[in-house]
């Protein structure tokens, strides 16, 4: 009967680019500058990686497809390397590849890194790409701010939250971020910005104003996993050690854009990664066990509604929390303590590594000015696509 | 020799109308304004000639097979594609059905019209029109987009043909060049004049002898005016007593080109009594004349389109839906929107139909894929045809979307949940001012869904849009 992967694989070391409008980076550039910092902090040879996943989501702007441009930007000495693509849950899908790899004892260490380079498409916001030829015939082509609305009116007519309670609360969730950003050196938006700013700001996809919104960046994020026994062989104190406590990944079959079932005001590929993640790591309470989230805040309404998702809000209940500072960097439960997608950057193939990066920080206590109190377990969370038709990834970590 | 009856006759508007007083206003520096008198329908970016007819042809209540569907405008969105084919698949008709593109002239709907009165079979006749035409011309602000639709069978209708007379004539009034693709226009004296004496009064004297019908009991007229004063003009001579309804359609719509004869006579079947007569004319380069006599009533769907819509008063958007400007939307705009044929005809009659499935256990869905959606489908399975595009529906998400490029901001989707079970994520269209929210009823529209402006090429399919449209309010 299958065990998980809690406490099988730790984290050996973590890498992360600066995230931004990096004009002067080209892909292979921001792979080397996050690979660099995580072997350094790996304290391990190039050689000694004996597998790489490669993370990419738009493979069509710059980075390209295949393993190639992993094995050739580091110049990886002919060992295995996969390429692998799940939209905004891209990063973590690669460091599923590494972590899975090494609890089956096929490696003794191996790397996931996530990259992007999204600066070079001309323009700002995500691009619009084919749905294949049979559904672009007939699905709405969207843009990311669009689909993820969609949530906003959906939400307020399922718990009877007037237009100007979620449009305060959603404020409130960008209001935090850019508080955080500012403390972050690494971000893409270092600057705070005030709340009738957030509030007045033009509107991107009703009722999404451009604060509402995380731009696109241009980043990378790495690390190399091993399991305990190997890192401690290396050299490593388990109190260096940050494990794999549960990582769970969830795709949409159909069912909430198809069935009539769904309705519109949550996250249901969400809901189940996080019950399995939970399971999977042993925490039976997550709202007072998990210390810290990096949730997939791509929009100010999807991370009110993903607390919920998360069982860390009640149900209908997100958007006073959020205005009661709990996921404020001082609060009961802090989000996006690096500034997250919005101010820290959604490079996506980068971001769900990112969120693992920061996250692994606060358990070494490395987390400078944003260093919480106390972090025993710190949740990371991804959503691709949109609501109605997502990949949604949930990982926890904490120490051995 | 058999003859058939028309069963029904519809009109279809776009919802905006464009106030001219505007272009007066803005033109009035070039003097080239126009009257500024009244409003011409203006098609959304997303309607052409096939989208309207369409929507025409289903205010028919066509409830049976047809022998034959006749597709008839000079806008033909393609020359080289079957329009009628695709009003067929809209409509989800029979698959053997005759289908038949008529264009080149104003009049082919009724001269279409008139061959399928003749005949002893069911016809569809659908006529749509979105007519390009440069800014600062008169067509440009008196020619209005629109479609029309009649249905001719066996039995009992709402009309019949008592007689008929047809004038050709290579009167260039107005005329469009292939390569050209914009109107050239004549004197208008010299179009009224020779017109009414060429071709409308020796057409008009010929169909009334040929009905054995006096001008004097002709109830309605539905004589297109290609310039203004030709009934006036024409209706002395020929004896004629009865009011013509195209002035109306002209001030309010505009001239509605090869849509204008069949909707002009869903006005006059809207009002005629049972017994009257009508004078119904196809004009264009010559012109039909046929008398009918009025069996029954028609719907008011014509009157209703001509009521109902939402004024335009920016004539840059104006220009901008019209092809009168070419705006840079920038790198967003950048979208390859290529279609593969093969895969058109995989799916191209279900999309078109806007057809979706029950599977074994009787859940609906759309599209239908090899394994239901439905929770407990272990594989695949067999589905039962479910047209869509008449079951009521409501919103579940929605959201105005400005940073998607769309040719007229800003562009609406979200979820669709239709009565029968099928949830559907849609793109919406016909809104302006309050969008629909969750729970709303829409209802569904035939529309274009992509254009790839690479290979010049447009796929269908359909909308959701609010359930009414709004009252126009009286021109200020």
């Amino acid at each position: 009967m299958a065990s998980g992967i809690k406490d099988k694989v730790v984290i050996l070391g973590m890498g992360c680019s600066e995230f931004g409008e990096r004009w002067d980076m080209s892909s292979d550039m921001l792979m080397v500058e996050a690979f660099t910092e995580a072997l350094a902090d790996a304290g391990i040879e190039k050689k000694q990686i004996e597998a790489a996943w490669l993370g990419s989501a738009l493979d069509d702007f710059n980075v390209g497809n295949s393993a190639l441009p992993l094995a050739t930007a580091l110049r990886l000495q002919n060992i295995p390397v996969t390429r692998v693509e799940n939209m905004c849950a891209t990063g973590t899908e690669a460091l599923r590849g590494a972590v899975y790899a090494v609890a089956s004892g096929a490696v003794d260490v191996a790397m996931a890194l996530g990259v992007e380079k999204l600066k070079d498409t001309g323009f700002g916001g995500l691009p619009i790409r084919t749905k294949g030829s049979v559904n672009d015939l007939w699905m709405p082509y969207g843009s990311a701010p669009g689909t993820f609305a969609q949530l906003a009116g959906a939400y307020r007519a399922k718990h009877g939250i007037s237009a100007e309670d979620l449009k305060r609360g959603m404020a409130h969730v960008s209001w935090k971020s850019h508080q955080n950003g500012a403390d972050s050196p690494k971000a893409h938006l270092r600057k705070p910005v005030d709340m009738d700013t957030i509030i007045n700001a033009p509107l991107i996809a009703d009722p999404l104003g451009l604060f509402d919104c995380c731009g696109v960046s241009d980043g990378a994020a790495c690390a190399i996993v091993t399991t305990p026994e190997m890192a401690m062989s290396l050299g490593k104190n388990a109190a260096d050690l940050v494990a794999v406590k549960a990582l769970q990944i969830c795709a949409s079959n159909g069912w909430e854009s198809q069935y009539s079932e769904w309705d519109g005001a949550s996250v249901r590929n969400t809901q189940v990664a996080a019950a399995r993640a939970y399971r999977e790591a042993g925490i039976t309470d997550p709202k007072a066990d998990i210390s810290m989230a990096e949730v997939h805040d791509c929009f100010s309404i999807t991370e009110l509604v993903t607390m919920e998702d998360l069982g860390l809000s009640e149900e209908g209940r997100a958007t006073f929390d959020f205005l009661d500072g709990r996921y404020d960097r001082d609060g009961a439960l802090p989000a996006q303590v690096d500034g997250g997608l919005k101010c820290f950057g959604h490079p996506v193939g980068a971001s769900g590594l990112r969120m693992a990066y920061e996250v692994h920080a606060q358990l070494l206590g490395r987390g400078g000015q944003r260093q919480l109190r106390k972090v025993d377990f710190g949740l990371t969370h991804n959503l691709g696509g949109q609501p109605s038709n997502s990949v949604s990834s949930v990982s926890i970590f904490g120490r051995l | 020799m058999a003859q058939g009856s028309l069963i029904s006759v519809s009109g279809y508007l776009p919802l905006l109308r464009f106030d001219r007083k505007v272009a007066r206003g803005e033109l009035k520096w070039s003097g080239l304004g126009g009257s500024g008198r009244g409003r011409r329908a203006v098609a959304a970016w997303d309607e052409d000639a096939l989208t309207m007819a369409v929507e025409a042809a289903r205010s028919l209540g066509i409830d049976g097979a047809v022998d034959g569907v006749v597709f008839a405008s000079t806008s033909s969105p393609f020359s080289d594609r079957s329009m009628a084919g695709l009003v067929s698949e809209a409509l989800r008709l029979n698959h053997g059905a005759s289908v038949l593109d008529v264009a080149n002239t104003r009049r082919a709907a009724v001269t279409a019209l008139l061959k399928a009165l003749k005949a002893d079979s069911a016809e569809l006749i659908v006529a749509g029109e979105k007519r390009a035409a440069s800014p600062g011309s008169g067509q440009h602000l008196n020619w209005g987009d629109g479609a029309s639709a009649a249905l001719v069978g066996p039995g009992d209708g709402i009309a019949r043909l008592l007689g008929h007379a047809t004038v050709n004539a290579d009167l260039l009034d107005v005329f469009t060049e292939a390569d050209h693709g914009v109107p050239y226009s004549a004197e208008d004296r010299f179009v009224r004049d020779e017109t009414v004496q060429e071709i409308y009064i020796p057409a008009i004297k010929a169909a009334l002898d040929n009905a054995g019908v006096a001008a004097i009991d002709v109830a309605i007229a539905a004589v297109p005016e290609p310039v203004d004063g030709i009934y006036k003009a024409l209706a002395k001579p020929c004896g004629l007593k009865a009011d013509n309804v195209c002035p109306d359609i002209t001030a309010q719509a505009g001239d509605l080109g090869a849509a204008m004869p069949l909707f002009s006579l869903a006005m006059a079947l809207e009002h005629a009594e049972p017994g009257q007569k009508i004078l119904l004319a196809g004009f264009g380069n010559g012109a039909d004349v046929l008398i009918l006599e009025a069996t029954g009533k028609a719907g008011s769907t014509a009157r209703d389109a001509l009521a109902r819509g939402v004024p335009l008063a920016s004539y840059s958007r104006f220009l901008n839906l019209t092809g009168g400007i070419t705006l840079d939307w920038g790198p967003r705009s950048e979208v390859n929107q290529k279609v593969a044929a093969s895969t058109l005809l995989r799916h191209g009659r279900d999309m078109h139909g806007f057809v979706g499935g029950r599977d074994a256990r009787g859940n609906v869905q759309f599209p239908k894929t090899p394994i239901p959606v439905r929770p407990d489908a272990e594989g695949p399975e067999t589905y039962e045809d479910v047209p869509l595009a008449d079951v009521p529906a409501k919103v579940v998400s929605m959201t105005a979307d400005r940073l998607n490029f769309t040719p007229d901001p800003p562009f609406y989707f979200g979820l669709v949940q239709f009565e029968n079970g099928a949830r559907v994520a849609m793109e919406h269209c016909d809104i302006e001012g309050r969008a629909p929210e969750v729970g709303d009823a829409v209802r569904m529209r035939f529309r274009i869904k992509a254009m790839d402006r690479q290979r010049h090429f447009r796929t269908y399919f359909w909308k959701a849009a609010p359930v009414e449209r709004p009252q126009l309010p009286k021109e200020a």
